[in-house]
């Protein structure tokens, strides 16, 4: 539903965007990854219309963005807030209209809302009375009252007690089972591997990674194993099989991590192990979303 | 439109409901109020209770009349030696000694005033005055004009000006008194105006900044949308508290007449006026008790208060709209309020600037080039022109000016809201003028 064509964004020193394209299909969850500064919030302003390319365009549903399209996006920034003396109800109702709401459908949904997240006795506190993670809700709230198809939330979280990050967190995957398109911008990971499908890393202006999240996983894999099993037997390496690179005895038991050959299978490395020992687990190791994103950053910046 | 009339809205409404602009509203005019009452009565006081006993010790033979007493001030000529009183003064009931030596009555030398507290500039200015009065008799009298001559010498004067209009050749009853008042209360409440709401857009903008909800914003609204929404609905703050303040200044300055002033005085202004009219047919002396209020009062129907009230609130909101976009461009610059200074000086100086020659250049020459250029010049036209106004102002310069000001402040506008738009994304960074001249230059 969106796309971004070779998008290059220059400011005065420094080259902010270079080249990026994306493709966020309709209905997923997109996670824009990259460490700060990477240039995640500069494409998120040219996606919401705050900044324009210096070349490069944005398509939104086949169309060239246009200001018809302010209101079927909602963006929940990193830098957020409230105006501190504004009563709730009547901050979340001027922030919808502003999105083109009618003052009678907003208030609707505002006290849908405000029911649905327990927040309903809020409607006349003012901003500074509420903690921050209050405030967070209400700002997640304002984003998502006009019913966007498309949501960008900028490290949503952040700020969250565990308690209500969950609570946001079902939300998000309610709306996103509903068709809303997300697009979530984050360097913590754990959330990524949670709910993204997708997902582009970008570094020092240019998009080092893209693509769904079981298939970067899978290109990440190595072919590496542990295997624990029972028994007096030391595991060597087999030429052209698979080599041993790390062995460790804990509580009796023998712990190993192999990386197989090219071509050779967990099942073979068993076959030469079972007449020897009990094997007791196997897993293979996978790396974690936080280690790609480190492998590929770090790898980035030694060239 | 439709977003930038939520956005007025808002800006209007959470200024207007806060409890600090109600109280300023309805307590500013009963303090201005208040504070004139008091000076009034003070001055009122002041005057009717000064009352000096000064003793008066003579060795002059030449003045043969002596200094005259009077409510204020009473003369005792007592027969004793300078010395003696010198020493007595503290004890005695007299406030002031004053000594007359021998003198010529061309060069008086050697009056001296002695008191225990030192005698107040109002008080040696007075006994000058008699003294320089009696030796003018005196002079007179010596070459020969009879007292009775003397006596019929004395008339009080009042000058009547009357300023003869360009357009249609009709004169108009004015006072230079009056048109100063009315200029000088015009030029303080312009620069207090815009001082106070151009500021409080600086302070909107920063708020939003500080507060982060700017982001929010942008996502929906354009930048310039925000920034126009903010002056405008800033702007009709301002023009409530104007109207809101003349209504109530009125209204309590009405009461406050009609409960102090007595029917001898407004008779007396009711006649007056009455003879106003008559004025400009002829040239006979008007013979009706002139007082100070008579004074004003019939100058002021001279003044056309509907054009200068229009005028006023067309300056104001040109002016306002010119200097509240450099505010806004300010407070998009910034973090804090405590970061404005460096940007501030620029920005009011040229106010100040108007403000200060306006009230001494222009109310002493309004006509004068000074005067003209600095109410052409729309970062000093919006002060200069409304003190100007009440001396008369040819049409031409008015609408000139006023044309110039309207330039002027699409120009400021549209130089801040390209400030703005980046400056409002940009947290945590120092800003200098250079920075802001490169933002100035970016594309979008």
């Amino acid at each position: 539903m969106l796309s971004v064509k070779d998008i290059v964004k220059q400011y005065a020193t420094h080259r902010a965007l270079d080249q990026v394209s994306l493709e966020v299909e309709s209905g997923k969850i997109f996670g824009l990854l990259g460490p700060n500064g990477a240039g995640k919030t500069s494409l998120i302003r040219i996606i919401t219309q705050i900044t324009a390319p210096d070349s490069g365009e944005v398509l939104f549903n086949g169309q060239r963005l246009n200001a018809d399209h302010i209101s079927q996006i909602g963006y929940l920034p990193e830098e957020r807030g409230l105006y501190k003396k504004m009563e709730i109800g009547e901050q979340v109702l001027y922030l919808s209209k502003l999105k083109g709401l009618s003052t009678a459908e907003a208030t609707k949904r505002i006290k849908f809302w405000f029911e649905k997240l327990e927040m309903k006795d809020w409607w006349n506190k003012k901003v500074e009375d509420l903690s921050k993670g209050m405030q967070q809700k209400v700002q997640f709230v304002a984003t998502v009252l006009h019913q966007p198809e498309l949501i960008i939330l900028d490290e949503p979280f952040s700020g969250f007690d565990p308690v209500n990050a969950d609570i946001i967190k079902n939300e998000i995957l309610e709306l996103n089972k509903q068709g809303a398109t997300f697009i979530f911008s984050t360097h913590r990971m754990e959330s990524v591997e949670e709910l993204c499908d997708h997902i582009a890393l970008i570094h020092r202006s240019k998009k080092i990674l893209d693509g769904s999240v079981d298939e970067i996983k899978a290109t990440y894999r190595n072919n590496t194993y542990w295997i624990e099993y029972e028994g007096d037997f030391a595991a060597k390496s087999v030429a052209g099989i698979f080599d041993v690179l790390q062995t460790e005895n804990v509580k009796g038991k023998t712990l190993i991590k192999i990386q197989l050959q090219p071509d050779r299978t967990a099942n073979e490395v068993l076959a030469l192990l079972l007449p020897h020992v009990t094997i007791h687990r196997l897993d293979e190791v996978i790396p974690t979303m936080n280690d790609i994103f480190i492998d590929k950053v770090k790898g980035q910046n030694h060239e | 439109m439709n977003k930038v009339l939520l956005i007025i809205r808002r800006e209007y409404l959470s200024r207007v409901k806060k409890k600090s602009f109600i109280i300023m509203t309805f307590l500013t005019p009963l303090l201005i109020a208040g504070i004139y009452g008091l000076i009034g009565y003070f001055t009122y006081k002041g005057i009717k209770d000064t009352h000096d006993k000064v003793a008066v010790v003579s060795t002059n033979k030449t003045l043969t009349e002596k200094l005259a007493t009077d409510k204020n001030i009473e003369y005792f000529y007592v027969d004793k030696s300078l010395d003696e009183m010198k020493k007595s003064i503290k004890n005695s009931d007299y406030d002031y000694l004053l000594y007359l030596p021998e003198f010529s009555l061309t060069q008086p030398k050697g009056v001296e005033l002695f008191g225990a507290k030192q005698a107040g500039l109002s008080l040696s200015n007075r006994i000058s005055r008699d003294l320089e009065e009696l030796i003018r008799n005196q002079k007179l009298k010596e070459s020969g004009i009879s007292q009775q001559d003397l006596d019929q010498l004395k008339t009080s004067v009042n000058i009547e000006t009357k300023k003869i209009a360009t357009e249609t050749g009709k004169e108009e009853s004015s006072s230079a008194g009056a048109s100063t008042i009315i200029a000088f209360i015009a030029g303080v409440l312009m620069f207090m105006f815009i001082m106070l709401y151009g500021i409080q857009v600086m302070r909107g903008v920063i708020e939003e900044k500080t507060s982060r909800i700017i982001e929010v914003m942008i996502s929906s609204v354009k930048p310039f949308q925000l920034m126009m929404g903010k002056i405008i609905g800033i702007a009709l703050v301002g023009l409530t508290q104007f109207v809101l303040w003349i209504v109530l200044t009125l209204t309590i300055s009405t009461v406050a007449v009609s409960f102090f002033v007595n029917k001898d005085d407004v008779q007396k202004i009711a006649t007056s006026s009455q003879s106003g009219s008559q004025i400009s047919t002829g040239t006979q002396v008007v013979q009706a008790p002139q007082g100070p209020i008579v004074d004003i009062q019939k100058s002021l129907a001279g003044l056309e208060f509907g054009k200068i009230i229009t005028v006023f609130i067309f300056f104001f909101i040109g002016g306002y709209l010119f200097y509240s976009a450099l505010y806004a461009a300010i407070g998009s610059a910034v973090d804090s309020e405590t970061e404005t200074q460096q940007f501030m000086m620029p920005v009011m100086m040229p106010l100040l600037l108007g403000y200060a020659l306006s009230l001494s250049v222009i109310t002493n020459d309004p006509y004068g080039n000074i005067a003209f250029w600095l109410s052409m010049i729309p970062f000093t036209s919006p002060i200069a022109m409304v003190v100007r106004l009440p001396y008369g102002v040819p049409n031409w310069e008015l609408a000139l000016s006023m044309v110039i000001l309207v330039v002027g402040f699409i120009g400021t506008v549209w130089v801040a809201s390209r400030i703005y738009r980046v400056g409002i994304l940009m947290y945590g960074k120092k800003t200098t003028f250079k920075e802001m001249f490169k933002w100035f230059s970016y594309k979008n």
